[in-house]
């Protein structure tokens, strides 16, 4: 004990790490903070699976040194040094790698780590995209701090087209079906209005079957036998079955409309799961699951092989 | 019965001293090593050469590996004492530092704050406190009135305090969303990761705690003759043991606000040593201080390094601690 607290009297006086050489600049986060980071980043570290797919878009994959445990997309990625899960960061692990910049979400990475790595002088910027324009507004912020203006700008306008295009499409469809959209098995759990999931099921032309509740519903079968949805969306990894078992808990019940017309279709998690300028990809998949008729022009993307 | 004082003397620095070492060896690899590598080089560097010291090492060092040290130290010798003391006063060898219900509480205060959206410290840490201070208080009116705290009373409250708390616990889990469930997870499991340095100062409130313990090792060996003994030889048995509760949940109140819940540390270190040493709280008490402080930091530092990244402290100690504890009621069978 006594040593210790000698120690904690010498740790008091150390000074903290700082990069002298490399000018700064003052950006406010798309979360409101403002946050003084190198003019030039050097040395970056990434706190989600979605922030190192945008980096790997805005191909600055360069200046990434380290990444968490799922971050899968692109197979490049797989190749970056781990430092812990999305959730349980470890502060150790980032700090050894001297990053100049580290790249956080809101939604998910545990605030305490955030304050201990500003305490530590490592500048933090955090994204927190809750709808497709927030994912735009996102993409915009990390290509200014990246110095990756123009390929973030080349990203958003894509996204736009394909918006656009998406919009044209359904501008003329005469039925919305009802969608349930399932984001876990045990318990099941949908996505309500808050979520940009909603808003993707929306803009592929469908209702959904969870609206008005709170973000990530519960339900039980006997809500979903009353609801009757006629397209059931099933993300992979759901409570950890394959996609053909997913499937098989629905077609226990042949009472359900879409069991009944053969549209339970399980997608890649990865798609939906990430707030990305991939999330297009998802949207197109989940267009041609929900308005099968319209979507002829757009190029089919596969179901999950697992 | 009672030991001659020279000899106890003896036992008692040969038992410091070795504890003691103990704890330093654990010190010391608790601040060498950690989930970016081993560097006990460095670590010289750092403390005799400090103007060659690389910073981000030192930052590694100082501000990351050492906070952790320092909790995992005072959080194992306060659930090693907690225990010990349990034990003793309630004449039961399962006690532990959380039978009066104070880790129910705490989990139910911390649950609340991290749903709410506090930070975790100080707002998830105090609300903590404050859970468990309020079972603890619950308990002890319940069971104290105006004679001595009966021991069945104080068990039976405790026990069912923590089921409610654990009702209470499983009802804010099922309302909470995926996120915020695995931070809740971490924490129920016990956590040393999320200590930073301006947390420390809080843990000095627990030295002058467990002073006031150890001065009570006295009564406490005669409280085990029984409490019409203990009277007889001078013990006044409700303010000893009121003021053991109350000190010993105090000091498990701070620790679980700050590290969460951590089993059996305050189960096995006191078994283990009561086997080594025999029953003399004046030895027992220090010997649960320092080995408890070191088999905490050994627990934190296998959860740090393990190779599928880091994980609560919490499984560790339960996965040594439920075989160890089964291997001494082995050996100790008539």
């Amino acid at each position: 004990m006594k040593i210790t607290l000698i120690l904690l009297l010498l740790c008091s006086l150390w000074p903290a790490a700082a990069d002298a050489q490399n000018p700064t600049r003052e950006i406010t986060d798309p979360t409101g903070r403002s946050v003084t980071l190198p003019a030039t980043p050097r040395r970056v570290v990434s706190l989600a699976p979605g922030i190192t797919e945008i980096i790997f878009a805005l191909e600055r994959e360069d200046i990434l040194l380290g990444t968490t445990q799922f971050s899968n997309y692109p197979p490049a990625a797989q190749k970056i040094t781990r430092i812990g899960s999305y959730v349980h960061p470890d502060l150790e692990r980032i700090v050894a790698l001297r990053p100049d910049l580290v790249l956080a979400t809101r939604d998910g990475n545990p605030r305490r780590v955030i304050e201990r790595l500003e305490a530590l002088q490592i500048p933090v910027f955090a994204i927190d995209p809750r709808n497709l324009a927030e994912i735009k507004a996102s993409l915009s912020a990390l290509g200014t701090v990246l110095n990756a203006e123009a390929q973030a700008a080349a990203l958003v306008a894509d996204m736009e087209t394909r918006l656009a295009r998406l919009r044209q499409l359904t501008a003329r469809i005469e039925h919305r079906p009802l969608v349930f959209f399932q984001v876990d098995a045990a318990p099941m759990v949908s996505v309500g209005e808050e979520t940009f999931l909603h808003e993707l099921i929306i803009l592929a032309g469908g209702r959904n079957a969870a609206a008005g509740g709170p973000a990530y519903p519960r339900f039980g079968w006997e809500q979903i036998l009353t609801l009757q949805p006629e397209v059931t969306i099933i993300t992979s990894m759901a409570g950890g079955q394959s996609p053909e078992e997913l499937r098989r808990a629905w077609e226990q019940w042949p009472q359900l409309k879409a069991v009944q017309n053969g549209r339970v279709h399980v997608v890649d998690a990865d798609l939906f799961d990430r707030p990305t300028h991939r999330l297009l990809d998802g949207l197109e998949i989940l267009a041609r699951l929900i308005q099968p008729q319209i979507m002829a022009p757009v190029p089919a993307a596969a179901e999950p092989e697992r | 019965m009672p030991v001659p004082l020279p000899s106890l003397l003896k036992t008692m620095l040969l038992l410091i001293l070795l504890s003691g070492a103990l704890l330093l060896v654990a010190v010391f690899f608790g601040l060498a090593t950690g989930s970016s590598g081993l560097n006990p080089g460095e670590l010289w560097t750092l403390i005799f050469r400090r103007e060659q010291a690389d910073p981000v090492t030192a930052a590694i060092i100082w501000q990351i590996r050492l906070p952790r040290v320092v909790l995992a130290a005072a959080a194992g010798a306060t659930l090693a004492l907690g225990g010990l003391v349990f034990q003793a006063l309630l004449r039961n060898p399962l006690a532990e530092p959380y039978i009066l219900g104070i880790s129910g509480g705490a989990a139910v205060g911390a649950l609340l704050g991290m749903m709410v959206g506090f930070a975790s410290f100080p707002g998830v840490s105090l609300l903590a406190f404050a859970g468990s201070m309020a079972t603890l208080l619950l308990v002890l009116s319940l069971a104290g009135g105006r004679h001595a705290p009966g021991k069945d009373t104080l068990l039976l409250g405790g026990v069912m305090m923590n089921a409610f708390c654990g009702a209470l616990i499983m009802l804010l889990l099922a309302l909470a969303d995926n996120t915020r469930l695995r931070h809740a997870l971490f924490w129920l499991m016990g956590d040393l990761s999320q200590i930073g340095r301006e947390q420390l100062p809080l843990l000095l409130l627990l030295l002058p705690a467990m002073a006031l313990v150890l001065l009570l090792a006295r009564p406490l060996n005669l409280l085990l003759l029984g409490r019409e003994s203990a009277a007889a030889m001078g013990v006044n048995v409700r303010a000893v043991s009121l003021t053991l509760l109350a000190v010993t949940s105090f000091m498990v109140g701070i620790v679980v606000s700050q590290a969460g819940l951590i089993g059996f540390v305050g189960l096995v270190v006191p078994h283990v040593f009561r086997l080594l040493v025999g029953p003399d709280h004046r030895l027992l008490i220090p010997a649960c201080l320092l080995g408890g402080a070191a088999y905490l930091i050994a627990c934190d530092l296998i959860a740090r390094v393990l190779p599928a990244g880091e994980m609560p402290v919490g499984i560790v100690t339960a996965l040594i601690g439920a075989p160890l504890f089964i291997f001494l009621l082995w050996k100790a069978r008539p």
